[in-house]
């Protein structure tokens, strides 16, 4: 489903991203983990097409972000780390406004408004406009906007912070369902518990390059995940 | 606690001189000082210059008629109005909706101590638009007249009357607005619906004043007496400038009074309208409403829901949208005598030149429609949305240029259908009339969706800095007056001998076409591909 060869990205003389290559599988939920500044949300962003790199090769479904960006995008649905969304929209209207990009027509997006709106009890809400949501309403938006066109990859950055415990499990069960059906998920996050119980492969990057990847056991083997990445930042320091 | 309150009001106050918001960042030395010096040129040079012709204009007739306290009066009202109308909204922002409110009312700080510091910045806001006004004219008042203690004092006193008048005033004045704002619902509309009347009512003021004031210089005796006899406070007041005593004394305490007042009113309601949230009523949500639109549609609707949602977008990005109209309806009252007089010989001016002006005219306010050059900035931080989204930049770019067209025609198609109605010239003039200004606005477009996107400022800290402040605006509205200045110079100047109007004009028709299609093709390719990459 997505297939990372040999990414590398430099902002001046840092390299943010080094040469880092990743294979996630239709089905799989994979695990994005390092430090602040490891270099995870400028692999997601690139991964998604909104930040351009210096080598390597990013495909999604077998076609290049680079060459087919929009046939890509069509596939994907990215929620990054801070939802700034248009504040000048209601929610609803902001819902819509997506539907209308991906083409859903009038009846589906209406049952699907309706249903994930009501799972994450945000109905009564999305006659509201976007201005007046709190951080977490907006993050519920972002995911039920990256639900709405039932895409086959799902990008997030930290998509758990700021969502209520309920919303969070919500998302969870969702997540797992998406999978489920086949479709596939790449998710950074710096709460170890919730890589450790959710997903079935895990990344771990440090200073832009990957460090360990694999299934949960293969990279944690007999410690906890948190052992895991303590040491191997310790090694990397 | 005051004093610290007061230097972080002040630190605020004079941020922009020290912090450079477009690009997030402080100002290098240079940057900074080359900020005061502008700014100082600006009040000192530029307004102060314009106030001390006025005052010397003035000054010395009514000196000379033994109404010095009318000239007093006149300064006085002047600066009052220029005061007022300058810090008014600042005031109920400065006020009501500093970002730092919750953080001061959460930390154990006496509200009177928050509502003082607040007013200081306030005081000194009008003390700079009335100073203008006031300085100048006491400066040239003694200059003008002898010199006395009394005079001396009188004019300081004078003064700072004045400046706590205005202070007074902006502050219940911005209570008003607060008030009022806590209850209103449609707010974008509103403050622009208000906006346009304080511009109109600014031009109406502005072009009468001089014939006002003029009329009130040459008559000042009969006006004086009829004020003295009608109004006799107002010719009190004006006494405070020449140090009559009484007038010291009655207007010192008059003032102290409503500053009381005023004081009162604030410290008590301060707390209530700070924490107020707007009265704006839950609405249901209504999921039934939904119709499918196409992509490029709901690109459109998207720009327009951006406009529409934006006071300072709406007013500074789309003012022409109502001049043109409104010149439209002064052509159809005003010009019909013009067009009689051209007709029966009255003036020497071929209706091919007066053609040529109309268009110019018409060209000129339709550069106050540039909804395209912020467009790009705006995206600001919600760019990665269009950007992670299935859709083809060039359709984002072209929706942004069609949201300018559309805000334009309609008005332009009005202005040039009356403006043709009352010229009433051939078919050929006709058709230009609509032609060129048509080209042009599709010229002002894309040359602002370009610039806009050459020059992006997606990190700005208030939207006003890409509306108002930023180089692509200041491009596309002057680079359109400029454009819009070439259409005589080379149809009335260059071109008058070696052909018709009809034919300098259908030439330009042709290269402002050229170049909106050479521009809208670059911004197909290479503008599409940079949009994707910002």
């Amino acid at each position: 489903m997505l297939i990372i060869n040999n990414l590398t990205k430099t902002f001046g003389e840092k390299v943010a991203v080094d040469n880092l290559s990743l294979h996630i599988r239709p089905g799989e939920i994979y695990g994005f983990i390092g430090h602040n500044g490891a270099g995870k949300t400028t692999t997601l962003r690139s991964v998604v097409g909104i930040q351009s790199f210096d080598s390597g090769e990013i495909l999604i479904d077998g076609k290049s972000i680079k060459e087919q960006p929009t046939e890509c995008k069509k596939m994907l649905a990215y929620i990054p780390d801070n939802p700034d969304l248009y504040d000048f929209m209601t929610g609803n209207k902001y819902l819509n406004f997506i539907s209308d990009i991906f083409g859903i027509d009038t009846g589906e997006r209406k049952d699907l408004i309706q249903k994930y709106a009501g799972i994450f009890e945000l109905t009564s809400d999305l006659g509201q406009p976007i201005a007046s949501y709190s951080h977490g309403m907006k993050q519920k938006l972002a995911v039920i906007s990256a639900w709405i066109h039932n895409p086959k990859l799902v990008i997030m950055d930290e998509p758990f912070v700021g969502l209520d415990p309920k919303s969070s499990h919500t998302l969870k069960e969702m997540m797992r369902e998406k999978c489920d059906g086949g479709g596939a998920i790449f998710f950074s996050t710096h709460v170890l518990e919730v890589a450790e119980k959710l997903c079935d492969k895990v990344a771990i990057i440090s200073h832009g390059k990957l460090v360990r990847s694999g299934t949960m056991d293969e990279v944690r083997g007999d410690e906890s995940l948190e052992q895991v990445f303590l040491e191997l930042e310790a090694d990397n320091a | 606690m005051l004093k610290i309150l007061i230097k972080k009001q002040m630190a605020e106050l004079f941020r922009s001189y020290v912090y450079d918001p477009k690009r997030n960042r402080t100002r290098s030395k240079a940057g900074t000082v080359a900020m005061l010096v502008l700014f100082g040129f600006l009040m000192i040079v530029v307004i102060g210059g314009m106030f001390t012709a006025m005052s010397l204009a003035i000054c010395p007739a009514l000196y000379m008629a033994g109404m010095n306290w009318l000239y007093f009066d006149l300064i006085g009202l002047i600066a009052v109005l220029m005061g007022v109308l300058g810090s008014v909204f600042t005031t109920f922002s400065s006020l009501y909706l500093a970002k730092d409110n919750d953080l001061l009312l959460s930390m154990p700080i006496p509200v009177k101590y928050i509502v003082a510091a607040r007013l200081t910045s306030v005081y000194l806001m009008g003390l700079l638009y009335s100073g203008v006004v006031l300085i100048p004219a006491v400066i040239v008042y003694w200059a003008t007249t002898p010199f006395s203690v009394m005079s001396v004092v009188g004019c300081v006193v004078y003064v700072l009357v004045i400046t706590l008048l205005v202070f007074v005033l902006s502050c219940l004045l911005g209570w008003v607005v607060a008030k009022i704002s806590v209850k209103l619902k449609n707010k974008s509309f509103i403050t622009v619906i208000l906006s346009l009347a304080f511009i109109a009512l600014y031009y109406v003021l502005y072009f009468n004043a001089q014939t006002l004031i003029g009329q009130l210089v040459e008559n000042a005796a009969v006006y004086g007496e009829k004020i003295k006899g009608a109004a006799y406070p107002v010719y009190l007041f004006g006494r405070i400038g020449e140090g009559y005593w009484p007038s010291l004394l009655i207007f010192a305490v008059f003032t102290a009074l409503l500053l009381a007042i005023m004081w009162i009113i604030l410290k008590r309601t301060f707390l209530s309208i700070a924490i107020s949230t707007s009265a704006v009523s839950k609405k249901k949500t209504d999921l039934r409403q939904v119709s499918r639109k196409s992509v490029f549609s709901a690109l459109l609707g998207k720009e327009f829901s951006k406009f529409v949602s934006s006071p300072n977008y709406m007013l500074n990005c789309g003012l022409g949208s109502v001049m043109l109209p409104a010149l439209g309806i002064l052509a159809l009252i005003k010009g019909r005598d013009l067009a009689d007089l051209i007709y029966s010989g009255e003036v020497q001016m071929s209706i091919g030149t007066v053609a040529v002006l109309v268009i110019t005219g018409i060209c000129w306010i339709m550069s106050a429609i540039d909804t395209t050059a912020p467009s790009v900035s705006l995206e600001g931080r919600t760019l990665w949305v269009l950007q992670s989204l299935p859709v083809n930049p060039k359709s984002v770019l072209d929706a942004k240029i069609s949201m300018q067209l559309i805000l334009t025609f309609p008005p332009l198609v009005f202005c040039s259908a009356c403006c043709v109605a009352v010229m009433r010239p051939g078919w050929a003039l006709s058709l230009l009339i609509f032609a060129l200004p048509a080209a042009f606005a599709l010229l002002l477009a894309v040359f602002g969706t370009w610039i806009g996107l050459k020059s992006p400022n997606l990190n700005w800290t208030n939207e006003i800095y890409p509306i108002k402040q930023s180089l692509p605006v200041f491009f596309s509205m002057f680079g359109g007056w400029i454009c819009a200045g070439i259409i005589p110079l080379v149809s009335l100047l260059l071109l008058r001998n070696v052909m018709s109007c009809e034919l300098s004009l259908l030439m330009l028709l042709c290269v402002i076409l050229l170049t909106a299609a050479f521009l809208y093709a670059h911004l197909a390719n290479k503008g599409a591909e940079t949009f994707s990459k910002l």
